[in-house]
């Protein structure tokens, strides 16, 4: 197991991910972006003014650890590879804030948190690979590590205006819970500046997420 | 005599349309790293800014951005890369059209 960990772990760190279908936009750009699994409910508003870094605000309940999570996040383009029929894309992201904990001895403590990782993807037009990680610290409330990586298939080649479809296969890996591996079919659907992707895990838990660029 | 004027006034019933659609001219940007729909609407909002552009049509196959500009107006050659490299992809080369 912890040889798998650490494999992930290093593939993490030198391949290209993407969950969050591009954390940057473009110059004067604005996202919002909501994302709901078995474990977490978060909501996320970020400004680009460069085509290399977005700034924002997210809200994060971790329900498994009654954990609030109020904070600026920065997200910074640190790579982009532009080819002819693909690109990939590497970017650390970071976020200071604080965190409330509602979770028995820990009820109603408050503390200073932060996160940082990586996340990196590569794509064509026909298949899709991302991987990202990211280390959380609540001071005396909680720090864990999560990871997490997906691979997609498009059934088909739309136009720029068409509606998207992309089936995708999530696994997440939460070292520090039990049955720390959540395996979750995907479908991703796009049009125009909406993106939607609805799934169920293997725990029967749904994934619900939704993107909105303007 | 007859067959002529009939070939004229085709001619001019399909092609008057065709310059009034994109009076101000159009210039194709070979774009590479173009293959996401979602993501290629910061084309058209990029684009969608500059007054000099009428309308921008993005070809995911050819990995082309078309680039149609309002009646006597233009943009150069090196505004028109820095707005697609802003848009977070990178240009191969730029062709102009009428």
């Amino acid at each position: 197991m912890r040889f798998l960990f650490v494999t992930l772990l290093g593939i993490g760190l030198i391949l290209p991910s993407l969950v969050q279908a591009r954390p940057v936009s473009y110059p004067g750009g604005w996202t919002f972006i909501t994302m709901n699994d078995g474990t977490l409910n978060s909501a996320y508003v970020h400004y680009s003014p460069t085509a290399k870094i977005s700034v924002g605000y997210t809200f994060e309940y971790w329900r498994d650890r009654e954990l609030y999570l109020n904070a600026a996040r920065v997200t910074h383009l640190v790579k982009r590879w532009n080819k002819p029929d693909s690109q990939a894309n590497l970017y650390f992201k970071t976020g200071f804030g604080v965190a409330y904990s509602d979770a028995g001895e820990l009820d109603g403590e408050t503390s200073a948190a932060g996160f940082a990782g990586l996340a990196a993807d590569w794509e064509d037009r026909r298949y899709f690979i991302s991987y990202e990680n990211r280390y959380t610290e609540a001071g005396g409330i909680a720090d864990f590590f999560q990871q997490s990586a997906r691979v997609g298939w498009a059934p088909y080649e739309g136009d720029f205006d068409d509606l998207h479809t992309w089936l995708m296969l999530q696994v997440k890996h939460s070292p520090e819970s039990e049955g720390n591996f959540t395996l979750t079919p995907l479908v991703r659907f796009f049009k125009g500046v909406h993106l939607l992707e609805v799934g169920m895990s293997n725990r029967g838990e749904v994934l619900l997420n939704y993107i909105f660029r303007y | 005599m007859k067959t002529r004027l009939v070939i004229i006034i085709l001619f001019f019933a399909f092609s008057v349309p065709t310059f009034a659609a994109h009076p101000g001219g159009t210039v194709y940007a070979d774009v590479n790293g173009l293959v996401c729909a979602f993501c290629a609407h910061a084309l058209e909002k990029v684009f969608g800014r500059e007054e000099a552009v009428e309308s921008i049509d993005v070809n995911l196959d050819k990995k082309v951005v078309t680039i149609h500009f309002q009646q006597g107006q233009k943009l150069d050659d090196a505004t028109i890369t820095k707005l697609i490299t802003d848009s977070g992809y990178a240009v191969r080369g730029l062709r102009h059209g009428d």
